[in-house]
């Protein structure tokens, strides 16, 4: 559409079939094919007279866009950037600026400045146009002004100037983009606004002027209607363009804003009856053949392939892997919490609990189940913690939602949570910023905590943390596990950490289980490959110092996981066979191991599995 | 002795903090003494907070010492005049940062910052040897195969490949001394150790001396010489590598070591823990900073700021308590540390 607009206003000679203020042709005709749009009061041929305008609305457009643009980068990213008297004096310039009607000071100062002509009519909106852009490129450059890459170039030895025109700037295009298409939208409707009620030159040829015009003879009332009608479409599809180009690049430079689904059916998952196996007493979570789907551009990506495990009643279940290997989908998945942004899907199996089928429990009685039977605790509390309500506020409000408890029992509970983990019920008064990182995932367990739960779910909730305020959560942990009773799925890429407090560990490698056993069995012997290479990927402070090679190579690109076992790549033992077909789960002593190691053994399929 | 490469003499630094009526100072980094020789990793380890990254900031001249001063090869920074001097410096004196996804700027090649460090500190690589030299750093901290690395984006590349970039920036400064401040910390520990072997490596190849700051004291104990412990601002303990660990004489050295995660030692180890947090220090008094936490803390902790004494061959604490002789016991009784 845009590609229209700028084709007219650069040929409209060869476009225009007329002289567009020839006056050689009867007034007010209406249209006809000699004239499309009919003529105007002073026959001139109306179509020619837009084609022609087309150039000026667009010239105003670019010219407006780019020197509130420039204004807008500079002033906003070097008042961010420099910071001090620097940002605040610009940033109250264009506070003020922003608050300033400016519509009605533009019409004042072009009325002043009345015959002054196209290039003062752009300085004029271009120096107001620009304060919206610039606040919102401060605000971006402040975000980034702290980033590690700044931080680099002026350790590096960069000037301020390079760091603010090489570094920052790139980082930001796509929002100088919308900055420049959005004041070309406003130049456009503020120059036909300006010119509708006759400011600026009235013989200039924009649409502007014609409205004007049109206005003047009262074209409406007196039969030539797209005299006045036209101007007004095109200036509305000029901004309409802007508009849509500007929505097009935020969608094509953030791919986060496309979301894609499965076309594919889900097979049989939702919907179909749960298994007709009692529910085991002793076991609280059972996952049966789960399998996790992304929707990518090409296949889907499966990031969970066929799990299947069990947590006991008051167990603590580990689950261990490098980062991309599907633990922490497996664990979204377990818990619904799949959909946007985490655009996965369930594509087959079944999670137990409790008597029900979490895979086709329908939303509201999943809500019901939620925080009160089982809860979740997340990686980063800065992140999961609302930071303008104090911890209160949001113990009250989870309260709220899952129960019917009094304003005094929630109190009361609150308090007694806070207590359970080690913190002064006193801060229940504070905001997440003013706990530490040790405190504020203690308070998200309290938080857990509010409704004893039976599972607790957790991912990674130690990674943020030292090693001293790692250690002491995971005691607490451990401690608040025996005397409460719950179960806990433990997620983790750290194996060190899980030793000393898992019942039992399932490491997963490439959205497989590659190793399910005892705790105590696993680091006493590990016997997939990848397991016993995760263990030795980290130093100790005991013993020899040995050197270790870690684990080569890095997890496989699961849209294309290798045929065959798919650690074999990466794999010291490797050998023939481990390409020939995904090796199946062996039971060795109870430990089931995903490994061609095991084949002569007991090649049974392990009991576990077997359920429907 | 000869001059060591780079020497602080009592390094302060304090931060303002607090309303406009009520100024207070955050003591950041007090009175910090520290030596590094040439081709020596030396680990600071401590948990955040205790002002081992504002080190790191102050050795990179990010932040200006509040008081005290950095010798660099016997030169002090504070007499440093002039762009041409400073750049020198930067480039001698590099730094990797923590977060590998943030310290690649997104909208350039990851060649980026290598270009940029030639053309700032090395004019004698002239503009056609640049490429040379660019593959020949990716390819010393084994990215191959370097013409194609050179190729990518920041977003093509795994978080420990982005950390590797970062180690062939500093190394494109031809530098004496890399500040490595958490560079494996947000890796996942599968390929930490890689990052760790490469530094060694480099300190073989490259003769590069390194400044590890980490609060993971196996890692630490895995690539350094020395240790270097802090606590709220102050270096509380610091020696050989294997003396420190194996007998540490400072209780906080002692309650960071218990605390570290290591299954190859006995399973089933549920001990009660500490749950103090190292203190904001604004505006303290005399006394040690750790005394609130210390299961062995006397009259004299309250009012007397301990500093390094020598306990054993170049093995210093700052503790009244801890002696020369008659070492602490190795494993803290933790239950003592837990009423703070």
């Amino acid at each position: 559409m845009l590609l229209f607009f700028v084709i007219l206003a650069t040929f409209p000679g060869e476009i225009a079939p007329y002289n567009p203020q020839a006056t050689d042709f009867l007034p007010g005709l209406g249209p006809s094919r000699a004239h499309w749009f009919g003529t105007t009061a002073y026959g001139q041929d109306v179509l020619s007279q837009v084609i022609w305008a087309t150039r000026q609305s667009l010239l105003i457009a670019f010219a407006v866009g780019g020197l509130a643009t420039v204004l807008a980068v500079l002033v906003g990213v070097s008042a961010a950037y420099l910071g001090g008297v620097a940002d605040g004096t610009l940033s109250l310039l264009t506070d003020v600026l922003l608050v300033i009607p400016i519509f009605p000071l533009i019409i004042v100062i072009a009325a002043y400045e009345k015959n002054s002509g196209l290039g003062m009519l752009v300085i004029v909106l271009g120096a107001l146009g620009w304060s919206y852009g610039a606040r919102q490129l401060r605000s971006q450059t402040l975000s980034l002004r702290t980033r590690d890459f700044l931080e680099s170039a002026r350790v590096r030895g960069e000037r301020k100037l390079y760091v603010i025109v090489c570094e920052i700037l790139p980082t930001m295009t796509s929002l100088i983009v919308a900055t420049f298409l959005g004041a070309a939208l406003y130049a456009v409707l503020a120059a036909a606004g300006l010119q509708f009620i006759g400011l600026g030159d009235p013989n200039s040829q924009s649409w502007g002027t014609m409205l004007y015009w049109a206005e003047n003879n009262e074209a409406l009332g007196a039969g030539m209607v797209l005299w006045a009608i036209i101007p007004g479409i095109c200036v509305a599809a000029l901004g309409a363009a802007f508009a849509l180009l500007n929505y097009a690049f935020d969608e094509i430079s953030n791919p986060a804003l496309r979301l894609r689904r499965l076309d594919r059916p889900i097979e049989g998952a939702r919907g179909d009856a749960v298994p007709a196996v009692p529910p085991a007493p002793d076991r609280i979570l059972e996952v049966r053949g789960l399998t996790v789907a992304y929707a990518t551009d090409g296949d889907p990506v499966i990031a969970v392939d066929n799990v299947d495990f069990d947590v006991g009643r008051g167990e603590f279940l580990a689950i261990v892997g490098e980062s991309g290997c599907g633990k922490s989908t497996l664990l979204y998945a377990i818990t619904r919490l799949l959909g946007p942004p985490f655009a996965g899907e369930i594509m087959s199996g079944h999670i137990l609990f409790q008597g029900n089928d979490l895979v086709s429990l329908d939303e509201r009685r999943l809500r019901h189940l939620r925080w009160r039977e089982f809860s979740v605790v997340m990686q980063s509390a800065m992140n999961a913690l609302n930071p303008v309500l104090s911890i209160e506020a949001q113990m009250r409000d989870a309260c709220k939602a899952h129960s019917n408890m009094s304003d005094k029992e929630i109190a009361a509970r609150s308090r007694e949570v806070l207590r359970l983990v080690s913190i002064d019920p006193i801060h229940l008064h504070s905001h997440p910023h003013q706990l530490s990182g040790g405190m504020r995932q203690r308070a998200m367990i309290a938080m857990a905590l509010l409704f004893t739960p039976d599972l607790i779910i957790m991912d990674e909730p130690t990674s943020a943390l030292d090693v001293v305020a790692q250690r002491s959560l995971m005691v607490q942990i451990k401690e608040l596990q025996q005397r409460l009773g719950f179960a806990v799925v433990f997620v983790t890429h750290d194996m060190s950490l899980v030793g000393h407090f898992s019942d039992r560990v399932l490491v997963m490698y490439a959205a497989q289980v590659a190793e399910l056993g005892k705790t105590r069995q696993v680091f006493a012997q590990p016997r997939h490959p990848y397991t016993r290479a995760l263990m030795e990927a980290f130093p100790s402070i005991h013993g020899p110092n040995a050197r270790l090679t870690g684990i080569p190579g890095s997890p496989p690109d699961l849209a294309r996981p290798p045929a065959g076992c798919r650690f074999a790549p990466r794999c010291p033992q490797a050998m023939a066979r481990c390409h020939e077909g995904v090796p199946p789960l062996h039971d060795v002593e109870g430990d089931l191991v995903r490994c061609v190691l095991f084949d002569e053994g007991a090649v049974t399929e392990p009991t576990l599995v077997q359920v429907s | 002795m000869s001059e060591p490469l780079l020497r602080t003499e009592g390094l302060t630094r304090h931060f303002r903090v607090g309303k406009l009526l009520s100024p207070k100072t955050l003591h950041a980094v007090d009175d910090v003494n520290l030596t590094i020789e040439r081709g020596e990793i030396v680990a600071l380890v401590g948990e955040s907070g205790s002002g081992k990254s504002t080190i790191a900031r102050l050795l990179a001249r990010v932040y200006k010492p509040t008081r005290g001063d950095i010798y660099f090869e016997g030169a002090p920074l504070s007499r440093m005049r002039g762009r041409k001097q400073r750049l020198a410096y930067s480039s001698d004196v590099p730094m990797v940062f923590q977060d590998p996804y943030a310290s690649t700027n997104p909208a350039y090649r990851i060649t980026h910052g290598i270009q940029r460090a030639l053309h700032l500190h090395r004019r004698d690589v002239k503009r056609k040897a640049r490429a040379a030299e660019t593959e020949r750093v990716l390819d010393a901290v084994g990215l191959v195969p370097a013409r194609a690395a050179a190729r990518k984006f920041p977003y093509e590349l795994s978080g420990g490949q982005r950390q590797r970039v970062g180690f062939a920036q500093a190394l494109a400064f031809r530098p004496k001394l890399i500040i490595a401040d958490e560079p494996v910390s947000m890796l996942d520990v599968s390929i930490r150790i890689g990052i760790l072997n490469l530094m060694s490596e480099l300190r073989e190849r490259e003769g590069v001396s390194f400044l590890y700051i980490t609060h993971d004291v196996a890692s630490a104990r895995y690539i350094a010489d020395r240790v270097l412990v802090m606590y709220a601002g102050h270096v509380v303990e610091e020696g050989p590598t294997e003396a420190v660990l194996q007998r540490p004489k400072h209780p906080y050295t002692q309650l960071l070591l218990s605390a570290v995660p290591d299954p190859r030692a006995e399973l089933g180890v549920a001990d009660k823990t500490d749950v103090g947090e190292p203190p904001k220090v604004v505006d303290p008094g005399e006394g040690c900073r750790f005394r609130a936490r210390c299961p062995y803390a006397v009259a004299r902790c309250e009012t007397e700021t301990p500093h390094l004494r020598l306990l054993g061959e170049r093995h210093r604490a700052a503790c009244h308590v801890a002696a020369a002789d008659a070492d602490l016991p190795v494993e803290p009784p933790l239950a003592a540390l837990t009423d703070s």
